[in-house]
Formats: structure tokens, C-alpha cells, sequence
């Protein structure tokens, strides 16, 4: 086996250009996280930014803060890059931080492969901004893509979106899919053969399980996304007709396409998210999660239904009562395994000595925020209510309680939960509480009155709008939350720069926690644990701490 | 944690810039197709680059390095016994407000609870139409008009007369519907507080009446316009008390919420 001598026993000065070489050429699954999260945060702000010019311009009617082109293109690069800028990015990068650590593995099951998934999201990523500078629009200059984050045909064709702007948006997300792909691939690889002795899959955390199952829906969902946007530059560049109605080709079938791949996309981000509440809440409850068996049970149901509700996005289309019938009860029953799971983390809380540090916070926002989510998810799924509400910022405040309401509150989370791990130091309370109470007081203050404008008739995407229709005071609350959720983000951009300059120490385990990672030192050596762990129960340093009530006693 | 570690180090893959080349390589190749020729042309030299150092990092034999153990002062400290004592939830202790039923009745009660509860309300449905709109088919075209839209069309007199197909459709939507509530009926009560009969009989009725009540209209135009509401809430009753003195009389069986906490657990976990 080749060697290659790393440590110099001589202590030696470490130049930034040293670090930088250090990160570029990572393939250890830690680092590979840590840059996934950080590019997702960099993403983050810049989506919230275009959200943010977005808002001024729908702050008062009759506004020119922006044109109506750039108006098109902040929409497009805003949905674009929350989706799989950000979402998919720090979804990744905790899976990849955390798997192997929490089942005692050293590494991921094909470090190199792991390295690959990151650059070609980050090469996506950059590829699909470049086009502000690179692509040439209708007036030949630069400009972003402007036909909407589903791109919708005949819109996104030769025809109508002239230019190579969406050419950059196909080409982005393909690149950046490809990382996706090899991430799935990578974290069921990991969970299934590499284990620690003891780990059986009943045993296995909760996070591990629903990242497994969020990677096979990855496989399932992605390829079809990626052939359709193959097809999409076959007919910009070669001429074919896939999604040419004039050509006997169908631009409902995009829709089909895409939506195959967007709807279960919805359930790929927000099931991480159920998977950090799974870890955080009977930590800070100080029980052991209500109903482990159910959860796994109630993730794989979400898994397989999530993958036939994708028309449910269509229901103006025109498709006929017996596929609108077919989707709206796919829709309406996938709603059971999630009502399942929102029983068993109040059941989990119920009775518990709940400790409500900043990561409980964020967790305790997540199932109050998810179940609004949840239930006008229900109203939508309707198909007469859908119909009255279809492409109304109704629709939009609902998909923005699910992916904000409940992927960034328990993102938030997991960050303040996980930080101290993977830094060694602690994120300050006092500024996470902050943090916390601006952000989630924003967030309601900008999502729970777009749900008025929905029920008014403001249409989404609508680049300003008269002073006639009801509709001011409505907008000017929703962009005044936008201030308090900048403030919010504020802190917390504050708390990492001050914890990472001048943290308090975290120690190994400063949650009293029970997962693999926090028997280890924080941050963790290279090669995780000095010695490879034996688990006998789903909590194995309860058992280390309580050797006199083991949870092995019970399983 | 028992395996036996090696004080020297361990062996972990070797760091390499080739996976990063060979996305470039990617990225750039497929960037050549909305920029110029030349990039794609960079891009297959990255991508050669990378693939080849790729190969080279796990063939023959996967490259990998060397790490040093963490000295003593850095390693994890051994997790160590807590003192603090575990407390353990017991069933109906201070603070849970828990109401275990040891025994139920099975969920399939409710099939017999479904058929009285069914026959209940047919028995009043029919008296309504034979005593005060003279005629027995009239509340059965009217439930068929759940999910027969010309029933919203009919006159009175088509309405009071019979129809094979209306006649299917209501008995069909009847026993469907009786046999869901009866269920449900079944699955709730030893959730209900005491006097089930009172809770599942009248008070679930009434509350179901206000819910058919604000959705009549879209769900049954038809039967919104012919309703009386003195005898529907009459057809709720007589369902629910028929249903429920139907699931009472079927005999409990044991539940295991009886059993220890531990003991449940075992069960949870498949021994």
C-alpha cells in the first residue's frame, strides 16, 4: 500500500497558501461538509439578497426600485439558487460532516467521489452566475436567466427566450446534479457498509436513516430533471421538438419532467430537516425519540408517495378529473406519515425536562411553522381551492413555510446544535437567542400576510401592481418582516465570526448528547475516532453514561 | 470501544487535487457550448488531467497517508458514568394526564356498528319522506346527489319517483359512508370520556351536522335545497345511538398498553 508522509515531526509554520492547498485537495468527508455548508451559506445570502430587491420593489404599488427585466431574472437566480444553491448544498454537507462520524466510520465510502460532488456543485453554482456576465439576453448584454425556476415550456424554448441566458441555467443545474448524484450515491454506501460493530440498521440514528432514504429519492427523482434539461438543449441547439407544440412536440411534458424531479425535491430538502429535528429534540427533551421504528417507517411512506404527487403542480393545466383525483389523494395522504412524525416529536417533547437552548428554539419554530406548511399544503392539494389560489402568492407563502418555516429554522438548528463540533467552539446563546426571536418573528411577519395577498388574487411574479386592489398594506407588512429576518441573519453571521475568533471552548460532548460524533474530540481528528467504536444500542454514550440503565436493556 | 488502536497513526486517503480538476474539466467542456470553443478545449485538458490523476490515486493500490494519533492533551475524554439518577415515566403519574384503556373494542365493532347505525338512519330518512314529502325515494335521490351531479338539475316530481341508477349510487354512498363513520366510531371510542354513548351518540352527531351544514352546498346542491335540518340531525342521532349501542354490546379485548413501560418497548423493538 503507498504511503505518503504527511506530519513533519518538526513543528512548522503554517502559510495561508498551506491551508488553502489543505482545503483545495480535501477528500476528507469533514472538510468536504464544511465546504458544502459554507458555500450554501454564501448562497444563502446571495438568494436573500435578490429576495430582499424583490421586496423593496413590491413594498409600495407602482414601484420602479427595479426594471421588469431584472425583476424576471432576481425571481428566476432567487428560486434557483434557494433550491439547489442552498438547500441541496447544506443538506449535503451536514450528511457528509456527520454520517460517517455517527456510525464510526473514518471517512465516506469513496472520499475522491466526494471530492468531485463538491466541485461540481460549486463549477454549477459559479457557472450559473457567470451568466450575469456572460450570457447575452435580448438586448445583448449580460443577464441571468429570467424564464422562472421550473423554466417552463414553450417559455424556455429557442423561440421565446432568445439568447443563452437559460442555456446557463440548464447547463448549472446539470453540472451541479451530477454532485448530487455522486453525494447520494456516496452517503447509501457509507450508511449500508460501513457501520461500526453493533450498528445493525435498527440501531442506526435516525439522521442516518433519512439521509438514506432522501439519497435514494436523489437517485429516483434527479435523472429525470437532468434528461428533460437535455432534451430542453437539444431543442436550443440542434432543433429538436421534444417540447415544440408547433412541431408535434408537448410543453406539458416539461411540466411532467420537472415536476417528477420538484415535487419529491421538496421532500429531498425538507426530510434533513425532520433528520436534525430527530437528533436535536430528544437531546434537548432529555428523552429518547417517541417511536423510532414509526419514523423510519413514516420516512420511507413519505419516500415512496412523495414520488407520485408531482402533478399536484398542475392541477390548472387541464389534465382531466381522473388525474386530478389520482394527485390531489396522493397529495392529501402523504400527509399522514408527516402528521405521524410531528406526533411522535411532540410525543418526544411531552413530559420532557426541555431545555430551550437556541437549537431547541429553532426545532420548536420548525413544528408549530411545518404544520401551517403542512395544512394549507392540504387546502392546495384541493383541486377546486387550488384552481381559485393557482399561482397566487398563496401558493408562494406555502412553499416558503415549508422550505424557510421548516428547512432554515432547522438548518438554523442544526448549525447552533452541530457548530460546536465541528469548530470546538460554542455559538454565544445570548446572540443566538437574537438570532432566533428576530428571525422567526420576520419570517411569520412576511409569510403569514402573503397568505392574504394569495386570498386577495396577487398573482406570484407580477413585477408591481396598481394602488387599487387591497393589496398595499398586505405588501408593506410582508417587506417590513424582511428587515427583522436580515437582522436575525445579522446575528448569527456575528455569533460565528465571534465564536470562531473568541468562542467559549465546546469540549466533546456540550449537549449531554448521545450520537456517536460527540464521544469523539471537537473538532475531530482526521481520522474521527482513535479507536473504531461497538455500539449495542440506537444511543450509545447513554449507555457509556448510564451503565446501570443501558437503552440495550430495552431495544 | 474495544478495538485496539495502532500508537503510531493511521492510514487515511491521500489528499488530491484530481477530483477537483476533472469537475473543472467537466464544468468547462460543457461551458464551451454557451461561451467558445476554446473553453471547452481547456476543459477536456482538465478533465484528462483530473481523470488521470485520479486513476493514478487508486491504481494499482489506493494512495493514502499516513496521520499521526492526536497527542494525549487533544484526544476525546472517555465518557464517563453520570451520577445523576434516570428518572423513569411511569403510566398516570403527576404531570401526565394519561387515560389507558386496558381494554377496547376491536376496530372491526365497527362493522356491526356501521350496519345498525345504517339501518337507524335509513328508518328516519324514509319516515321523512313518507310523511312529510310523501314520497320514499326522495331522500335517496337526494343522497345520491353526492355524487350524481343531474340529481342538482331534477324537478320535485322526478325527485319523488324511483331511479334504478340514483337507487345504487345512494345505497352504495350509504354503506360506504356508514361503514367509515362506524370505524372511526369504533377506533375513537376509548378515546371518548365516560358516557360514550352520550359523546359518540349526540354530541358527534350535532358537530357533524354543523360541519354538513356549512358544506352542504358544494358537496350536495341538491340535498342543500331539500333539506330539513330537525330531521337531519334526527338521521345523525338515531345513526350515532344505533352505532354505538351496536360496538358496545360486541365484547373488549385486552390492549397492551396494560403491560410495563420496558415490557412495551420490547414489544416496539421486535422481541
Amino acid at each position: 500500500m503507498a504511503s505518503i508522509p504527511l506530519a513533519d515531526t518538526e513543528p512548522r509554520r503554517r502559510f495561508r497558501s498551506d491551508v488553502l492547498h489543505d482545503w483545495v485537495t480535501t477528500v476528507d468527508h469533514k472538510k468536504l461538509g464544511i465546504l458544502y455548508i459554507a458555500s450554501g451559506i454564501v448562497f444563502f445570502v446571495i438568494g436573500g439578497l435578490e429576495a430582499t430587491a424583490m421586496r423593496i420593489q413590491l413594498a409600495v404599488p407602482e414601484n420602479d426600485f427595479v426594471s421588469p427585466e431584472v425583476f424576471n431574472r432576481l425571481f428566476t437566480m432567487h428560486g434557483t439558487t434557494m433550491v439547489f444553491l442552498v438547500g441541496m448544498p447544506i443538506i449535503t454537507g451536514f450528511g457528509n460532516y456527520l454520517i460517517p462520524l455517527m456510525i464510526g466510520a473514518r471517512d465516506m465510502a469513496f472520499p475522491r467521489l466526494n471530492a468531485w460532488g463538491f466541485w461540481m456543485f460549486l463549477f454549477g453554482g459559479l457557472l450559473l452566475y457567470f451568466s450575469y456576465l456572460g450570457s447575452t439576453g435580448l438586448y445583448g448584454a449580460g443577464s441571468a436567466p429570467d424564464v422562472g425556476w421550473f423554466a417552463y415550456t414553450p417559455l424556455a424554448g429557442k423561440a421565446f427566450s432568445r439568447g443563452n441566458a437559460t442555456d446557463y441555467w440548464i447547463l448549472g443545474i446539470v453540472v451541479s446534479g451530477f454532485g448530487s448524484l455522486s453525494g447520494a450515491v456516496n452517503m447509501i454506501a457509507t450508511a449500508l457498509t460501513m457501520r461500526c460493530e453493533g450498528m445493525s440498521l435498527g440501531r442506526m440514528p435516525l439522521f442516518v436513516w433519512m439521509m438514506v432514504i432522501v439519497s435514494f429519492m436523489i437517485l429516483v427523482a434527479l435523472p429525470p430533471l437532468t434528461a428533460a434539461q437535455v432534451m430542453l438543449l437539444f431543442d436550443r441547439f440542434l432543433g429538436a421538438h421534444f417540447f415544440d407544440t408547433q412541431a408535434g412536440g408537448d410543453a406539458v411534458l416539461w411540466q411532467h419532467f420537472f415536476w417528477f424531479f420538484g415535487h419529491p425535491e421538496v421532500y429531498i430538502l425538507m426530510i434533513p430537516g425532520f433528520a436534525y429535528a430527530s437528533e436535536i429534540i430528544p437531546v434537548f427533551s432529555r428523552k429518547v425519540i417517541f417511536g423510532y421504528s414509526v419514523m423510519v417507517g413514516a420516512t420511507v411512506a413519505i419516500g415512496f408517495v412523495s414520488l407520485s404527487v408531482w402533478a399536484h403542480h398542475m392541477f390548472a393545466v387541464g389534465m382531466g378529473r381522473g388525474l386530478n383525483i389520482w394527485f390531489a389523494t396522493a397529495t392529501m395522504i402523504v400527509g399522514i406519515p408527516t402528521g405521524m412524525k410531528l406526533f411522535n416529536w411532540l410525543a418526544t417533547m411531552y413530559g420532557g425536562r426541555i431545555r430551550f437552548r437556541v437549537p431547541m428554539l429553532f426545532c420548536t419554530a420548525f413544528l408549530a411553522q411545518f404544520l401551517v406548511a403542512g395544512l394549507t399544503g392540504i387546502m392546495l392539494a384541493a383541486v377546486p381551492f387550488d384552481w381559485q389560489v393557482t399561482d397566487s402568492y398563496f401558493v408562494v407563502a406555502h412553499f416558503h413555510f415549508v422550505l424557510i418555516g421548516g428547512l432554515v429554522c432547522t438548518i438554523f438548528g442544526a448549525i447552533y446544535y452541530w457548530f460546536p463540533k465541528m469548530s470546538g467552539r460554542m455559538l454565544d446563546e445570548r446572540l443566538g437567542r437574537w438570532h432566533f426571536w428576530l428571525f422567526v418573528i420576520g419570517f411569520n411577519v412576511t409569510f403569514l400576510t402573503m397568505h392574504g395577498q394569495g386570498l386577495l388574487g396577487m398573482p406570484r411574479r407580477i413585477y408591481t401592481y396598481p394602488a387599487d386592489r387591497g393589496w398595499e398594506i398586505w405588501n408593506l407588512v410582508t417587506s417590513l418582516g424582511v428587515v427583522l429576518q436580515i437582522a436575525g441573519v445579522l446575528f448569527f453571521v456575528y455569533a460565528v465570526i465571534k465564536a470562531l475568533r473568541s468562542g467559549e471552548p465546546a469540549g466533546d460532548d456540550p449537549w449531554d448528547a448521545w450520537t456517536l460524533e460527540w464521544s469523539t474530540s471537537s473538532p475531530p481528528p482526521d481520522y474521527n475516532f482513535d479507536e473504531a467504536p461497538v455500539v449495542r444500542s440506537r444511543r450509545p454514550l447513554w449507555d457509556l453514561k448510564h451503565p446501570d440503565d443501558p437503552d440495550w436493556k430495552y431495544e | 470501544m474495544t478495538e485496539p488502536h495502532d500508537d503510531r497513526g493511521i492510514e487515511l486517503p491521500s489528499p488530491t487535487a484530481s477530483p477537483l480538476y476533472f469537475a473543472l474539466g467537466l464544468s468547462l467542456l460543457l461551458a464551451g457550448l454557451v461561451t467558445h470553443e476554446l473553453v471547452s478545449m481547456v476543459g477536456a485538458a482538465f478533465f484528462v488531467l483530473g481523470a488521470v490523476g485520479w486513476w493514478r490515486q487508486v491504481l494499482p493500490q489506493e494512495s493514502e497517508q499516513w496521520v499521526p494519533l492526536q497527542s494525549e492533551a487533544e484526544r476525546a475524554r472517555p465518557v464517563s458514568p453520570r451520577r445523576a439518577a434516570v428518572d423513569h415515566l411511569t403510566a398516570g403519574e403527576d404531570r401526565h394526564r394519561m387515560r389507558l384503556p386496558v381494554e377496547v373494542r376491536p376496530i372491526s365493532a365497527g362493522l356491526p356498528g356501521a350496519a345498525a347505525g345504517a339501518v337507524a338512519m335509513a328508518v328516519v330518512a324514509c319516515t321523512y319522506g313518507l310523511v312529510v314529502e310523501g314520497s320514499l325515494w326522495l331522500p335517496i335521490n337526494l343522497l345520491a346527489g353526492i355524487v350524481l351531479p343531474s340529481v342538482d338539475q331534477a324537478s320535485p316530481e322526478q325527485l319523488r319517483s324511483f331511479h334504478g341508477l340514483a337507487f345504487g349510487l345512494a345505497c352504495g354512498a350509504h354503506v360506504l359512508l356508514s361503514v367509515s363513520v362506524g370505524l372511526v366510531y369504533a377506533t375513537t371510542l376509548p378515546m371518548l370520556p365516560s358516557r360514550p354513548l352520550l359523546w359518540g351518540g349526540i354530541a358527534a352527531p350535532l358537530l357533524w351536522t354543523g360541519v354538513a351544514w356549512s358544506v352542504m352546498g358544494l358537496v350536495n346542491p341538491a340535498l342543500e335545497q331539500y333539506v330539513s335540518w330537525p330531521w337531519f340531525v334526527a338521521s345523525q342521532i338515531a345513526f350515532g345511538l344505533a352505532a354505538g349501542w351496536a360496538i358496545l354490546r360486541v365484547a373488549p379485548v385486552a390492549t397492551s398498553q396494560s403491560l410495563s413501560l420496558a415490557e412495551r418497548a420490547g414489544i416496539e423493538a421486535g422481541r
